[in-house]
């Protein structure tokens, strides 16, 4: 029995340190590219441990240094700017308008429950890309082009339904016992979801927000086609433009990207308790 | 927007009746109040553009063009274009294009699904064992996840690449290779390059979501089973896999979506290139609306897709909602 046990063991660490060189090595690499020196990347064989380390990169990408490509990396801390507009103003109204209507599905009779519902499930599995033309020329008439208001409402069409659905997954975990004794005490319905439901709903909360900001400051498609004025972009679509240069260095590249990874990943790992319950609880309860 | 929060005390001395009755409305539009705006944000960004969309793919869509039928809604003046019936998907069918696309999304999805499925079910059952460092294991899983796709590509080009890839180097180092390989120049490689890199991103949600599963199979029933004599297979197969049914459809459900819909890493690895060896129907749909600026061929293209996406929705619900019942009933 002992030493099968040891056997199992050491098969266990060995495929945990397997999975966990595979799934953050190549994140790992990325900041030891964004470090490097491009004539140290390209030497053969390679150092896995870079010789030289340099904050270079960083320093071309926010504009510290003159470098040949300075045009290209100038646009990255106001289109860092733009994405966190953006993804805020995102975020507030499916924190909103997207949590009131999770609270209804979740404790009341709506018409059309079923039908709506459906819906939802539908726009939730819906191809963006497919609206972007209608956002196009739609945008075009409007004046939304080229805005980030515009970006914000094409942003809702797929956020919103997310929000809906996780809240309302998350309110009906919460004992109806709660609103019942509100409304007793005297609120009325309106007062009993915002100053007694609301206030425990921080979890959910934070997840569906957190969850919003998330997949707006990585959204790169519907950026890059409907806003395509310099300055009005946000940070994806220029870091993959920079990619498309011949002339900007990969360790340059590496380091924007870098840089627009952190932000997501820090939110993540920060808020990974409430994310993981309120996904999971949203993607499986139908 | 609400009020501030009615005294316990001095409310029902306060005739409920006058203050809270006259602004009571009935269950029912109270909740339709409270969806209402969220309805009227969707109509707005998701339904009206998608109608718009459904009959640009029935148009003959030139955008050079001022003039042209249009409707004015509230001052705004939309352009409808010639509608030309069924030609934008008759021609579709008649291009070989769209049917390689089409058997090319088929097989990229296919892939997708399969490695997704596996690997994310291989990492949960590894996870799920006891060891030292599984809090950090979990949040490392968040990590592929929260990427935007466009770091995702980049970094894998950084791994992969002809001239600077670390895999090549690794590769080299240890007398494997005599010279760096491009794996996104042929057509085949290239395919399952994207296959691998999307699964690197999307197979961690599938164990978590696996993880969260097999946290709620009560452990009395593995240790009934170890009595048994049931090997480890044998658990997995009679005790682990049943209880993630549901879970697995999940997953499969969602990775096929997503695999069908599948664009950015596309755009930032091969651009549906070498040719056109890694067009999938997205791609096609894409590069012909925003490319070729050609948006009837384009938005009925990308309508096959969102057809296919709505028969997955159905038969999703069929199931999920069909459970749900049964589990209330």
């Amino acid at each position: 029995m002992r030493p099968k046990r040891r056997a199992h063991r050491t098969a266990v660490y060995a495929l945990v340190a397997v999975i966990a060189l595979w799934l953050v090595g190549p994140f790992i690499w990325l900041f030891i590219t964004s470090v490097s020196y491009q004539r140290n990347l390209l030497a053969r064989p390679l150092a896995l441990i870079p010789p030289e380390i340099t904050f270079d990169n960083y320093r071309m990408v926010l504009g510290l240094v003159r470098f040949h490509a300075e045009g290209q990396a100038a646009k990255i801390l106001p289109s860092m700017l733009n994405s966190l507009i953006v993804a805020a103003a995102v975020t507030v109204v499916n924190l909103v308008i997207g949590t009131t209507a999770g609270y209804a599905y979740a404790r009341f009779r709506v018409p059309l429950k079923t039908f709506s519902l459906f819906a939802l499930l539908f726009t939730r599995m819906l191809p963006t890309v497919v609206l972007i033309p209608a956002y196009f020329l739609l945008f075009k008439a409007l004046g939304l082009q080229n805005t980030l208001t515009g970006l914000v409402l094409a942003y809702c069409s797929f956020t919103l339904p997310f929000t809906v659905w996780i809240m309302k997954a998350y309110f009906e975990t919460i004992p109806t016992d709660l609103d019942k004794s509100a409304l007793v005490d005297g609120c009325n319905r309106l007062q009993a979801y915002y100053w007694i439901v609301l206030p425990v709903s921080g979890p959910g909360l934070v997840a569906s927000g957190a969850f919003t900001f998330m997949l707006c400051w990585n959204e790169f498609i519907v950026a890059q086609v409907l806003n395509t004025k310099l300055g009005t972009t946000t940070l994806p679509p220029v870091i993959a433009g920079m990619n498309g240069q011949i002339n900007i260095d990969y360790s340059v590249i590496a380091a924007s990207g870098f840089l627009s990874a952190l932000p997501a990943v820090l939110l993540v790992l920060g808020f990974q308790k409430y994310m993981v319950q309120g996904l999971t609880a949203g993607s499986v309860k139908g | 927007m609400a009020s501030a929060p009615p005294d316990r005390i001095a409310s029902p001395v306060l005739a409920p009746g006058l203050t809270a009755r006259r602004f009571r409305l009935s269950e029912r539009s109270f909740a339709s109040l409270l969806i209402l705006p969220a309805f009227l944000v969707i109509s707005l960004v998701v339904l009206f553009p998608l109608a718009y969309s459904l009959w640009m793919s029935f148009a003959d869509v030139n955008l050079l063009r001022a003039t042209g039928p249009a409707v004015e809604l509230f001052g705004v003046r939309i352009p409808l274009f010639r509608y030309v019936g069924v030609q934008n998907y008759l021609r579709l069918l008649a291009d070989p294009n769209y049917w390689d696309a089409l058997w090319r999304t088929v097989y990229f999805v296919g892939a997708f699904v399969f490695e997704t499925t596996v690997v994310g079910l291989g990492m949960a059952l590894v996870l799920q064992e006891r060891f030292v460092g599984q809090p950090v294991m979990r949040s490392l899983l968040l990590i592929p996840w929260s990427l935007s796709r466009v770091v995702v590509g980049l970094l894998w080009i950084g791994i992969l690449d002809v001239e600077f890839g670390a895999l090549n180097g690794v590769l080299y180092k240890a007398g494997l290779i005599d010279s760096y390989i491009s794996f996104l120049k042929s057509g085949f490689s290239a395919l399952n390059v994207l296959v691998s890199v999307y699964m690197w991103n999307q197979a961690p949600f599938a164990t978590l979501l696996l993880l969260a599963g097999m946290q709620s199979i009560p452990v009395e029933l593995y240790s009934a089973a170890e009595v048994d004599g049931a090997g480890y297979w044998q658990r997995f197969r009679h005790v682990t896999l049943p209880a993630l049914r549901g879970m697995l459809f999940l997953i499969l459900v969602v990775s096929t979506v997503n695999g069908f819909l599948m664009l950015d890493l596309i755009y930032v690895l091969t651009m549906g290139g070498p040719g056109n060896e890694t067009t999938t129907l997205s791609w096609l749909g894409f590069q012909t609306a925003f490319q070729f600026f050609k948006f009837g061929p384009g938005t009925a293209i990308l309508y096959t897709i969102t057809l296919f996406c709505l028969i997955l929705a159905v038969i999703y619900q069929k199931v999920v909602f069909r459970k749900l019942e049964a589990e209330q009933a």
